[in-house]
């Protein structure tokens, strides 16, 4: 009868032991990702309130979200803790109830699972072992390929297309950005959520920034590709049809608009002051401006550029913590979000006949500056936060006003320079050289671009050319049309091409070979951008063009806006921002 | 004496329930101005419990084998057992343990800066020096983790000796690892998931606690599935036990009465064989020959296997893993900043210094993977020929490698209980 209970006892132990521990492995699983302490909501709540650091209800709702956060995961842990002290103690009822159950057996001989005769055993390992490790190589084989270079270079390539996709840039975005709700205990997860909902009105209140930033001079990493959508293809400054706004900008510059959360960042500058100014994405209201002034070593005298590179040529960059801006005098400026001036410093007046004009650069926390120039052409990394400097290397190179871009090659940053007469890759961490292709000459303006694991660089007074970017070979020169000022874009599949003479090209980007060639009777300074699969780009005169991003280059559209534009756009979820000749301006479709 | 061990066993563990787990988690920080106060911790006399720990090893050890090798009897090893559940288990927390040593002694011998304690040394090269002098006493019941086993354990359902020889080759996958990881200074993997510590402290990883739970209950119906299938220490130990000055034997009164060889929990007795496949001597001679010339073919491919996995293997060093942190956050700085990176760049930590040490870690990675895929082939091969070797046996045989010394076979031998009585 003893020995009945205790078989049932075991049995039912063993049923709940198998079952108890699959419950427990799969929580465990769940709760093993979650860290209370970088939960989404607390960090955005903290971001906030370091850009608002006087609000001491939202201090108080951080302390007490945080507060939850903790509680909710040690609840957490101790459930499981619990559970594993439950499924230890049913072991032990286990145990206890097979012993009582098997006391009068013994380990008698039972039926021979193996073959009575050694060697056919043995045979059977042999074959098990040559199954296991055939397995294990195919297995090895299998992982060796899914993390080849190749393949790792296929899917950065996709990632590029959609790179500039970075999630919560603005620290007012998502409050729905709470720990996932299957983390937490349910009464915490609903608190939590309530908590959430009763952020103070004035933090809550802003309007809900874009996902998609443009954090540099043809946006994120200047690769001259966006994954902003729902742009419109047909504006109208006059009629103000899909025109969101029109604002002044105070003083004069080339620079192209850049954009992070709700902020357009671009620059102005006459003989008068260097100003970086910022503007609200929704409303075009200038939120904030700041000048570039009372820098040690910034000269008094503004030194001589022409009318059409000017003072504020550069285009600034944002990391979405600062944002940092340069001036043909060598001035250096940067700032947090809302305007506070950080550091600045004067890199010595640049001796440029024309005047500065390479754009700046972010690698996370890096800023990158090209300062090539007659005197010292050099290459500078500085902390973005600080100023501080990371490493320097010099140049070689001559004078050029072309811009940096950071291409991702098998997953692995890479810092593209042009120089005269060097296309060269640099690692941004330490600014250690990885190649370098002499292939340019005369003025520099043009910058390069990046698609496919290549690298592209043309300018008038040389060629175009593709770079395997992980040997520094040439793959392929073309010769046809080139650019002067305006910067090649790049897909996969192609290279476009603007030049100052009204040509827009396209050419294989695997071959070379040219594939189209519009005449558009116009010049082109501001650079093609590529946008939910079409090419934007604007004429000095003002002419918008838009085309498929095709060998083709199949017209869309194409239409006069009525401002001379030399800028390239900014794109951002819905909105493409525009510098004109005179305005700044935001298109975006009209609400039906 | 069943009811006897059952009790023991369910005071052992019960006893071990109420123990709390730690959880270990960095304080909030508060703007109130309140300050946490400052603990006091008193300092365990350390010295004095390794040497305890020390005597304790040694002593019990010589127990073992006293008890399997002079006295043939199994209730001293029982009785190790429970002491060594209990107090190496349960009361030292499961460290430090023989079975671990074996990385410290690799980092000591790949860097200079660290010392390796004495007692960790002598946890390493005791059960190793009994081993060479009477078997693997070591196994039989004074490791912990072969003593909770040993504890639980109460029928012997026997695997297919065919699957149990390919299972045996993970002990000696597991060591290269264990190796590597120690040899470049990235984990302790062996400690990391020891599959039983957490039930001795009844806290840490609820995964490897779980999984250790599964293990005690296989360990319920088939002998020491640890020890047999992933103990690294184990695989080492076997190999001194090959060739031990003195180890278990079959009496010589054996009858062949095949009780000793069903009793056996780890499949290390080895009835009499005789050759009844009639394979052609010249085909058994070529399939041999065959083996022996692919084991350097073998050693080369598994060199050449691990190390062209050696990138993703670095994954698991910290140096590597903050670096692939850092450049994350480097590209896409608008996302949360992991605390690591924010630590590292907080203390002064720079990008350039990060990249020289991942790629030192690299060079490492590269060099030590090549020698544990090629000692991963070496072992593979050897299995291979070890099976493909034949030779007739006219009596029981002790398995020296396999045989832990646990002396359950002594209480089933008709033979042994006639001469324990007389």
């Amino acid at each position: 009868m003893n020995r009945k209970i205790a078989r049932n006892v075991a049995i039912v132990s063993a049923v709940f032991i198998v079952t108890f521990a699959a419950m427990l492995i799969t929580n465990y699983f769940q709760v093993r990702g979650f860290n209370p302490l970088q939960t989404e909501v607390i960090e955005t709540l903290k971001q906030i309130n370091d850009a608002n650091a006087d609000n001491a209800e939202l201090q108080e709702q951080i302390r007490r979200l945080d507060l939850l956060a903790r509680r909710a995961y040690f609840v957490r842990v101790d459930h499981l803790m619990a559970g594993v002290e439950i499924l230890i103690g049913m072991l032990v009822v286990f145990v206890v109830a097979s012993r009582i159950y098997f006391a009068k057996e013994k380990n008698l001989p039972g039926k021979e699972i193996d073959p009575v005769d050694d060697w056919i055993y043995k045979t059977r390992a042999r074959k098990y072992v040559h199954w296991a490790a055939g397995f294990v190589a195919v297995a090895a084989l299998v992982f060796a390929f899914l993390s080849s270079p190749y393949l790792s270079a296929e899917k950065g390539s996709g990632k590029e297309a959609t790179e500039a996709a970075p999630q919560s840039e603005s620290p007012a975005e998502d409050y729905a950005g709470m720990p996932p709700a299957a983390d937490l205990p349910a009464d915490s997860a609903a608190q939590l959520a309530a908590e959430a909902e009763a952020i103070p009105d004035s933090v809550a209140a802003q309007p809900e920034a874009p996902k998609v930033t443009h954090n540099s001079f043809r946006g994120n990493n200047a690769a001259a590709v966006s994954s902003a959508g729902n742009i419109p293809t047909q504006w109208n400054l006059s009629t103000g049809e899909n025109i969101a706004w029109k604002s002044d900008i105070p003083r004069h510059g080339y620079n192209s608009p850049v954009v992070n959360g709700n902020n357009i960042f671009i620059t102005g500058a006459d003989e008068q002051a260097r100003e970086l100014y910022c503007y609200d994405l929704h409303s075009g209201q200038m939120r904030w401006k700041l000048a570039a002034d009372n820098i040690p070593g910034s000269p008094s005298a503004m030194p001589e550029t022409t009318h059409d590179t000017g003072l504020a040529a550069s285009t600034v960059t944002t990391n979405g913590k600062q944002v940092a801006a340069i001036f043909a005098t060598g001035d250096l400026i940067c700032a947090d979000m809302n305007g506070q001036r950080l550091w600045a410093k004067n890199l010595g007046v640049p001796t440029n006949h024309y005047g500065y004009a390479s754009s700046l650069i972010s690698f996370g926390n890096t800023l990158i500056v090209q300062y090539d120039n007659s005197n010292s052409p050099r290459l500078l990394a500085l902390d973005m936060a600080t100023g501080a400097e990371r490493w320097s290397k010099s140049r070689t190179d001559k004078i050029t006003w072309s811009s940096p871009i950071i291409a991702y090659i098998d997953r692995k940053p890479q810092l593209i320079l042009m120089g005269n007469p060097n296309l060269t890759s640099y690692d941004p961490g330490s600014g250690a050289q990885n190649w370098a292709v002499p292939f340019l000459s005369g003025e520099v303006a043009s910058s390069p671009c990046s698609a496919g694991g290549l690298v592209f660089g043309a300018s008038e007074y040389a060629s175009l050319i593709a770079v395997d970017a992980l040997t520094g070979e040439k793959r392929w020169e073309a010769n046809d049309y080139l650019p002067e000022v305006s910067s090649p874009a790049a897909t996969a599949d192609n290279v476009f091409v603007a030049t100052s003479y009204g040509v827009l090209a396209s050419y294989d980007a695997k071959s070379g070979e040219l594939k189209t060639a519009h005449e558009t009777n116009t010049e082109f300074y501001s650079s093609p951008m590529i946008v939910e699969g079409k090419l934007y780009i604007f004429s000095n005169s003002g002419k918008a063009f838009i085309y498929a991003a095709n060998a083709e280059l199949s017209p869309l559209n194409s239409f006069e806006t009525g401002q001379r534009t030399f800028a390239t756009p900014a794109f951002t979820d819905g909105r493409m921002i525009v510098r004109s000749d005179s305005q700044l301006y935001c298109v975006q479709k009209a609400e039906s | 004496m069943r009811r006897e061990k059952t009790t023991v066993m369910s005071a052992l563990i019960a006893a071990a329930l109420p123990v709390s787990a730690q959880n270990r988690f960095p304080k909030p920080d508060f703007e109130s101005g309140y300050r946490y106060p400052d603990l006091h911790y008193e300092v365990p006399n350390e010295a004095l419990w390794s040497a305890v720990d020390i005597i304790l090893l040694a002593g019990m050890m010589l127990v073992v084998a006293w008890a399997t090798l002079k006295r043939r009897r199994r209730a001293p090893v029982l009785i190790v057992s429970v002491v060594s559940a209990l107090y190496f288990g349960f009361f030292r927390s499961g460290c430090v343990c023989s079975i671990g040593s074996v990385q410290n002694l690799v980092l000591a011998m790949v860097d200079s800066s660290y010392v390796m304690p004495l007692a960790v040394f002598l946890f390493f090269i005791l059960p190793i020096v009994f081993t060479f002098l009477f078997g693997r006493v070591f196994c039989s019941g004074v490791c912990p983790l072969g003593a909770l086993q040993e504890i639980v354990n109460i029928r012997n359902y026997r695997l297919s000796k065919a699957v149990s020889a390919v299972l045996g080759i993970i002990p000696w996958v597991y060591l290269a690892f264990a190796l590597l990881y120690a040899a470049t200074r990235s984990s302790f993997i062996i400690c990391r998931f020891d599959p039983f510590i957490g039930i001795f402290r009844m806290g840490g990883d609820v995964g490897m606690i779980v999984f250790g739970g599964l293990l005690l209950l296989a360990a319920v119906f088939t002998g020491r599935p640890f020890c047999r299938f992933l103990c690294p220490y184990g695989a080492l130990l076997s190999l001194f036990s090959r060739v031990s000055l003195r180890n278990m034997s079959i009496t010589k009164e054996c009858i062949n009465c095949d009780l000793c060889l069903n009793a056996c929990p780890v499949d290390a007795i080895r009835p009499p064989f005789e050759n009844r496949v009639k394979e052609s001597r010249m085909d058994g001679v070529r399939r041999l020959l065959a083996y022996f010339v692919m084991l350097p073919v073998a050693v080369a491919a598994g060199a050449f296997g691990m190390k062209a996995l050696s990138p993703s293997l670095a994954g698991a060093n910290k140096d590597v893993r903050l670096y692939e942190q850092v450049m994350r956050n480097e590209a896409h700085p608008q996302n949360i900043q992991p605390v690591d990176v924010e630590v590292f760049f907080a203390q002064g930590g720079t990008i350039e210094e990060l990249s020289e040490r991942r790629a030192e870690v690299g060079r490492q990675f590269d060099a030590y993977s090549a020698i544990a895929g090629g000692a991963i082939g070496l072992v593979v091969g050897l299995t291979l020929i070890g099976l493909s070797v034949k030779r007739t046996r006219k009596t029981y045989e002790i398995d020296g490698a396999a045989c832990i010394n646990c002396g359950r076979c002594f209480a089933y031998c008709p033979q042994n209980k006639l001469n324990t009585t007389t």
